[in-house]
């Protein structure tokens, strides 16, 4: 701590701290212009001019310059204050003021600091700007002539986002911040330079014109899309919710979104939600009272075990406890799940073998701590991108070293000094033991592992699995996986993701257990910056494995439950708000279960390919309309309230859960805070936790681990098929679930589906961007767009599988490796 | 006071107006003349053949009576322009702080004065009925 004087008040300050950070953390305020707190010190706009008594009286810029003993500061001195106004009037100079026209206007930094200041003449003269205004992209509008030049975007492009698409092009009065080759913007639609622009040179154009700043009511929410659970600011107006607001305060991303929860909120209000229940008579889904539906449902719960149930993990914890409770207690059933059954795997089979905790063992703060990190699959990125700019920072401003390995390269292998070891499809669960018997080969283990149950066994069976072998097997060099096992082991703390979801069924419970075998072996978990992060797709993934909806004492599972329905060992199928006509693999053994099933109630936002198939539709509640708590990947349990009221005709799952308890004779809790309290009885981690204590922020669950090895198996290697190419199905970044369909900035980036190709693959099939080609598998084919891309190594391609035209599960039948054929 | 001293006065002064000009207007056969300043139905101003207004949202903001309609559009030239433009009369109350508050000049109160109208939803002004007549 440094003790100096700010405007005659003693104050302290840390070491690190600039003038500026002194000042605010002492309540003295000093205006700025181009200083964000979560980018680097700049200093391009001299609004923070304070006088400095040891430096002669000069004026200094308090956002960059550090504090040292004793200084003595002034922060408004008539002399600042008239520095202040000449750096407003320049900057005003050539500002076109169209401020009636400009949505930055009620929140532009620009019009505040002239507010205060008064700078209402001026003394110069001078043309306007006259740069053409960039509207090449449905998303951002980029008009330079209200810029400041504070290069705020061309700087959290590059320093949190990594993508560098903007920067400072041309020199002297020219300057401007422009794209590659001064072209039009085409990037990955983050949002974040929006964000953090202070003028109106950035602008949401879903948002465009739509409401002034003023007229918004913000409600804090949590993002509705990937299990990062970042934390939203909605503006509301008309019960409409019009945009997302950045709140540079918010959640430990500080307000940082992805381009699903900046641009994908249009599914709240979209015309397509459905808005009454809906019944079929004579084939057709005709609409219906709430009465008649639910005594339909309700009737046809009577069945016990005849009836099984899918839940999204998009639900709210308190709903799934709910609906559990209905399953369970009223019904009399033990045959419900989510996620498809596989996809939660790795949690509750994987982590819950091997850590006794069907959690991870670290949290998305500790990737900012560790020094190495590894991640599995370069798809972390586009599942969790908030996750993945924690990354970007974590190596770019704090040295963690990153290795990456993938059956692809992808965005993070582009951070400085990533090592990617891109591996064949399929092989790493054999590489994971790979390094784990490099680690016991070379004594790198702790030396507590070996007291560990089913060390033995795991040295045992990890004699097959020695480097040359699996390198000859994975396409990989025996050296590189050697040097990541002792990079891995000599790190202080280290850290490994991978993700899971529904697309990832090669990340399985003996993926998770692999994964988890390196940090036991060497005794990197449960300490600060260590531990494994399974990153799970929903936004409430993790809640629904807390919760415990998903098969257990003998219930079936997802995709055992669909093969019931078609051999009628299941009658009733109630669906609430999954779509596994499209995100569960092999569409046609989906389809057949549907058909087959006697009854199928589906509650929904949308009609969807599945509920389309129902007897019975029951339109429910979006997270904007509702409250109770979801749990992030990283199980961090927040609280949200309806930013918006419901529509006359739609009731949240929680009331349809429980007027059909009532219906079957039960009795409910009262509330969703009722049924959180029974939660955070009966939940292990969640003791003490309320809907009032969590009102603020969110809180970590805790997780009590009792390590364990397990023999991970690894599948038999792909054999590559002349002719043929591996596909590996996944996520793609502007997608989550299927959901993100109904959002508009998601679909105006990333319409359909696509098939990457590597340049050798797409040079020897003629194929060329955008090529429509058909994509046949042994189950059957479909035709996609084609991408060209260098990140794709030769006999590999990638499909998003979010996509309800033209479906990647026709192809795909749940192996995380298909082999297809490519054709134009 | 004598008691019939008010009456007297009082019936003096009406004889005084017995041979005065009358004040009574005989509406609608005689018509008012408004004051230039008097604050009367609003019109939207034009100019190149099209409103004036920008759609900045600052009359809808600064109505106390909150009875002004604004929603906005981006023409082919991506120029902001005001789609729904709409005041409900039968809340407005006269002010002429929209006229205020307009930066581009756009809204004027004109001296008509007869809003009277059979239907309630006839009070609500939309942009055609408010625009400037030629
Ligand atoms: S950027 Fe700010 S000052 Fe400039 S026109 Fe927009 S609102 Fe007005
Ligand atoms: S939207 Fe994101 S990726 Fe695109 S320029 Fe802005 S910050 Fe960079
Ligand atoms: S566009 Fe906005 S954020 Fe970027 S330099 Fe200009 S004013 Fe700053
Ligand atoms: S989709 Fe995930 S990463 Fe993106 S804003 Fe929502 S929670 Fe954050
Ligand atoms: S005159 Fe006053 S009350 Fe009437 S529309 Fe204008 S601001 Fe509103
Ligand atoms: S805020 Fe300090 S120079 Fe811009």
């Amino acid at each position: 701590m440094v003790n100096l004087t700010i405007d005659d008040k003693q104050v302290t300050a840390p070491k690190t701290a600039t003038i500026y950070d002194a000042a605010k953390l002492n309540g003295i305020k000093i205006p700025i212009l181009c200083h964000d707190k979560k980018l680097k010190p700049f200093g391009a706009c001299r609004m923070c001019l304070v006088e400095v008594e040891q430096m002669k009286g000069r004026q200094i810029p308090a956002c960059t310059t550090p504090v040292t003993e004793g200084m003595i500061i002034r922060t408004s001195t008539p002399d600042i204050v008239k520095a202040r106004k000449m750096v407003l009037e320049l900057l005003l100079l050539n500002h076109p003021l169209d401020c009636p026209v400009c949505d930055k206007s009620g929140d532009c930094d620009l019009q505040n600091l002239t507010y205060e200041y008064k700078v209402n003449s001026n003394r110069f003269k001078d043309e306007k700007f006259n740069h053409e205004i960039d509207y090449n992209n449905p998303l951002i509008e980029r008009d330079m002539n209200r810029c400041v030049l504070c290069g705020k975007c061309a700087r959290i492009c590059d320093e949190i986002v990594s993508f560098g698409a903007l920067t400072f092009i041309d020199r002297g009065i020219e300057t401007k911040i422009g794209c590659e080759f001064d072209d039009a913007l085409n990037c990955e639609f983050c949002g974040s330079c929006i964000s953090v622009c202070p003028v109106g040179s950035l602008l949401a154009r879903p948002f465009k014109h739509k409401a002034r700043f003023w007229a918004l009511t913000k409600h804090t929410s949590v993002c509705g899309f990937c299990g990062t659970g970042c934390n939203l600011t909605l503006g509301v107006k008309d019960n409409k919710v019009l945009t997302t607001i950045y709140d540079e305060n918010q959640g430990f991303h500080k307000g940082q979104l992805c381009v699903r929860g900046r641009f994908g909120y249009q599914f709240i209000n979209s015309t397509k939600r459905l808005t009454t229940p809906l019944v079929k008579k004579n084939n057709r889904l005709v609409e219906a009272s709430w009465d008649e539906a639910l005594e339909i449902v309700a009737a046809r719960l009577k069945g016990g075990s005849d009836v099984a149930a899918l839940a999204t993990p998009r639900l709210t914890n308190e709903e799934l406890a709910l609906f559990k409770k209905l399953l369970l207690d009223n019904v009399g059933t033990k045959n419900f799940d989510h996620a498809a059954g596989y996809a939660h795997a790795a949690l509750t089979e994987g982590f819950a073998r091997s850590f006794g905790a069907s959690a991870s063992s670290a949290t998305i703060p500790d990737i900012q701590k560790c020094d190495f990190l590894l991640v599995i699959k370069t798809d972390a990125y586009e599942t969790h991108p908030v996750v993945g700019f924690e990354i970007n920072m974590a190596v770019k401003n704090n040295g963690v070293k990153l290795s990456i390995l993938s059956d692809k390269k992808g965005k993070l292998s582009k951070l400085p000094d990533a090592v990617t070891l891109v591996h064949r499809p399929g092989s790493e669960v054999a590489v994971l033991n790979a390094i784990a018997k490099t680690i016991l080969d070379e004594k790198l283990a702790d030396g507590s592992a070996a007291s560990l149950s089913g060390y033995a066994e795991l040295e045992q069976a990890l004699a097959a699995f020695d480097a040359d072998t699996v390198a000859a097997q994975s396409g990989l060099a025996a050296a590189d996986i050697k040097k990541l096992a002792a990079e891995y082991a000599a790190a202080g703390k280290a850290l490994i993701l991978f993700p899971s979801g529904q697309p990832y069924t090669g990340h399985t419970a003996e993926l998770a257990s692999a994964v988890a075998n390196l940090a036991i072996l060497t005794g990197k978990y449960g300490k600060e910056g260590c531990g494994v992060l399974c990153l799970s797709e929903k936004n409430n993934s993790q809640g629904a494995v807390d919760m415990g909806f998903f098969a257990q004492d003998g219930g079936m599972n997802g995709l055992e439950i669909l093969e019931a329905c078609t051999n009628g060992g299941v009658k009733t199928l109630f669906i609430a708000g999954e779509n596994p006509l499209t995100s569960y693999p092999d569409r046609t053994k989906v389809k057949a279960a549907l058909e087959a099933v006697e009854f199928l109630v589906v509650s929904e936002l949308f009609l969807t390919e599945t509920a389309a198939m129902a007897d019975v539709v029951l339109p429910v509640c979006s997270f904007a309309e509702k409250e109770g708590t979801f749990t992030s990947t990283d199980r961090r349990v927040q609280f949200f309230k309806p930013a918006i009221r419901k529509g006359a005709q739609t009731k949240t799952d929680f009331d349809v859960f429980s007027s059909l308890i009532k219906r079957l004779g039960g009795q409910a809790p009262a509330s969703p805070a009722a049924q959180f309290a029974e939660i955070a009885a009966g939940t292990a981690g969640y003791q003490g936790l309320s809907h009032v204590s969590l009102r603020n922020d969110g809180a970590f669950a805790a997780v009590a681990m009792t390590p364990a090895l397990v023999v991970p198996k690894a599948a038999a290697p792909i054999v590559a098929e002349q002719g043929k190419l591996a596909l590996v199905v996944g996520s793609a970044l502007y997608h989550s679930g299927t959901l993100s369909q109904y959002g508009e900035g998601p679909m105006h980036v990333c319409p359909e589906g696509y098939i990457e190709v590597s340049r050798s693959d797409a040079a020897a099939g003629k194929i060329a961007e955008n090529d429509l080609v058909t994509v046949s598998s042994a189950t059957g084919s479909v035709q996609l767009k084609a991408k060209v891309s260098l990140r794709i190594p030769a006999g590999v391609a990638f499909a998003p599988y979010h996509f309800s035209e033209a479906p990647v599960n026709t192809i795909w039948a749940g192996q995380p490796v298909t082999m297809v054929t490519v054709s134009k | 006071m004598n008691p019939i001293t008010p009456i007297i006065n009082g019936m003096a002064i009406t004889l005084k107006h017995m041979f005065l000009k009358p004040v009574t207007l005989q509406y609608p056969t005689e018509r008012p003349k408004v004051a230039a300043r008097f604050r009367g139905l609003h019109a939207l101003n034009v100019s190149h053949d099209k409103a004036k207004c920008v759609a900045c949202y600052l009359c809808p903001t600064v109505c106390p009576a909150k009875c002004i309609t604004v929603e906005a559009g981006e023409d082919a030239n991506h120029d902001k322009f005001a789609t729904v433009y709409e005041i409900d009369m039968l809340r407005c109350i006269f002010c002429g702080y929209c006229v205020e508050a307009c930066p581009v000049d756009a809204v004027r109160m004109t001296g008509e004065f007869e809003l009277a109208n059979y239907k309630r939803q006839d009070f609500i002004y939309s942009k055609e009925r408010l625009l400037e007549k030629k």
